[in-house]
């Protein structure tokens, strides 16, 4: 049996790691605030772009006569073939099976379409280097064409390959880099490089209120609603351990309502009266659509972001609680030693005592 | 509109965050064809902006009308839309003049004028360029304005 001293300093070592993931914990839930407020933040824009967007679609002629579409690139829908697939994970690890579960839904996607090739773009460190063990990354090949220019011609191995990665992106999550993602994503579809852009990433609109979705980027069919291709809910379980973590952290349960400042952003570019267009109309339109893209990727990452930190938090929740529960169980263990050990003693100089007599 | 001090009110929306939102007198605004100054009434207009500043004259907060103030915002790329007693500037980016980063502006404009070179024939890569450049020439034009 285990001695006292031993036991003792298994509890210390013990406290010491619920210290740690306590910490760990508060950081976390101090970020998760921070994320939402900055999710919350973004809305206005993104608002604002869809209203203005979907007035526009209403107001001007850019519907192609024959086929009903509208008359932009983005919106011509060819047979998939090559498909991107935009993944968004973690940077980090400590954070349950957040990353893990993303990871799941990517795999699961590249491997229920085996007859398309599929380009992935890696956002968050831990998803990058998964999708690297797994996949070669393109390659790019240097050509020289005959007026003497170098052109990059893809010279495709495999069927699913890395075409790249974007490090520390969702650690400093900046408007300018998404943009980037967003031109180089559409730039691939209008040269008819893909025909679509799928992007895989956390859903998150409360603590209570996120879920794993995959959605289609491009081509876009109506400005303003996301098509969602595919969900994954958390467990009832899942949900009352991160609602229980959240509560504890001091952490607002339900989403913040927005409603009035969504009415607000609504009014852009709607209002019942004739807009003289400074350029013409078309051209308005298709200036935003890039603009329009890019928010959507952006509203994803800084959801995903949020749920990096919630699903860190619960995490370090249950990682407390369970060491509370060892140091209970090593304490109890530790008094049962030590009062065997006071009995033992008794007994002998009861013994020794008796023998004496 | 019986609005008693004929002021606009302004907003200035990035996608990160609502940068600036309060009354203001007149507002000047980088549209891609130029500049332009709205005033209180100003007709219905939808604009596309290009690489500038967008100055707002007067109306601080707190004290409406009284002030001779002005904020200047360096701004790239976006959409305006102005009605008789609203502005809302949607950017792609906007800094204030003190937030430009000179050295990493002027290594912006390097490389716009490199691409510029490198182009070749196509017009894309062209229109990136110039994007670029303009960019990074308005973002040292407000920084060197400042001083």
């Amino acid at each position: 049996m285990a001695n006292v001293l031993d036991l003792r300093r298994r509890i210390r070592s013990v406290k010491n790691t619920r210290q740690i993931t306590k910490a760990m914990k508060m950081v976390s839930a101090a970020k998760l605030r921070r994320a939402q407020e900055r999710a919350l933040a973004a809305r206005p824009y993104a608002k604002m772009i869809t209203s203005v967007l979907e007035s526009l679609t209403r107001r001007i002629d850019i519907f192609d006569p024959e086929t009903g579409n509208l008359r932009h690139p983005l919106f011509a829908t060819r047979p998939e073939k090559r498909v991107l697939l935009i993944v968004v994970s973690g940077d980090k690890g400590f954070a349950g099976a957040f990353n893990a579960n993303i990871l799941k839904t990517a795999f699961q996607f590249i491997g229920g379409n085996p007859d398309k090739q599929i380009d992935i773009e890696a956002v968050g460190r831990k998803g990058r280097d998964q999708m690297r063990r797994h996949y070669p990354s393109a390659i790019n090949q240097e050509q020289t064409d005959d007026n003497g220019h170098t052109v990059k011609i893809r010279d495709r191995k495999a069927p699913v390959e890395v075409t790249g990665d974007h490090p520390g992106m969702l650690l400093k999550l900046e408007n300018s880099r998404v943009f980037e993602l967003a031109q180089s994503v559409i730039s691939r579809y209008v040269h008819e490089e893909i025909d679509a852009a799928y992007i895989v990433y956390n859903e998150f609109k409360s603590v209570i209120q996120q879920r794993l979705v995959v959605e289609k980027l491009l081509p876009l069919l109506k400005i303003g609603i996301p098509q969602i291709t595919g969900a994954v809910e958390p467990t009832e379980e899942e949900r009352e351990r991160a609602a229980e973590a959240a509560l504890s952290a001091g952490i607002l349960l339900e989403p913040v309502d927005t409603a009035a400042a969504d009415e607000e952003a609504k009014k852009f570019g709607t209002a019942e009266v004739d807009y003289i267009y400074e350029e013409p109309a078309e051209e308005l339109f298709n200036g935003l659509l890039p603009q329009y893209v890019s928010s959507m990727l952006y509203h994803a990452m800084t959801e995903s972001v949020a749920a990096e930190h919630a699903a860190r938090m619960t995490a370090m929740d249950s990682a407390t609680n369970n060491a509370s529960d060892m140091i209970d169980s090593l304490t109890l263990l530790m008094n049962r030693v030590r009062q065997a050990a006071i009995t033992k003693e008794i007994i002998e100089i009861v013994s020794g005592a008796a023998a004496l007599q | 509109m019986a609005d008693k001090s004929n002021q606009l009110r302004v907003r200035l929306v990035t996608p990160e965050r609502t940068l600036f939102e309060h009354a203001a007198v007149a507002v000047e605004l980088p549209a891609k064809s130029g500049y332009m100054e709205v005033l209180y009434g100003a007709a219905p207009l939808m604009a596309e902006l290009g690489a500038g500043d967008v100055t707002v004259h007067g109306g601080a907060e707190g004290e409406p009308g009284g002030s001779e103030s002005m904020t200047r915002y360096n701004v790239s790329w976006g959409f305006v839309e102005v009605l008789p007693d609203r502005v809302t500037i949607l950017a792609s980016d906007a800094l204030k003049p003190e937030e430009i980063d000179v050295p990493r502006a002027e290594q912006q404009l390097d490389r716009g004028h490199k691409e510029w070179n490198e182009a070749g024939d196509s017009e894309e890569a062209y229109d990136n360029a110039l994007r670029v450049i303009a960019e990074a020439e308005a973002k040292l034009a407000t920084a060197a304005e400042k001083h």
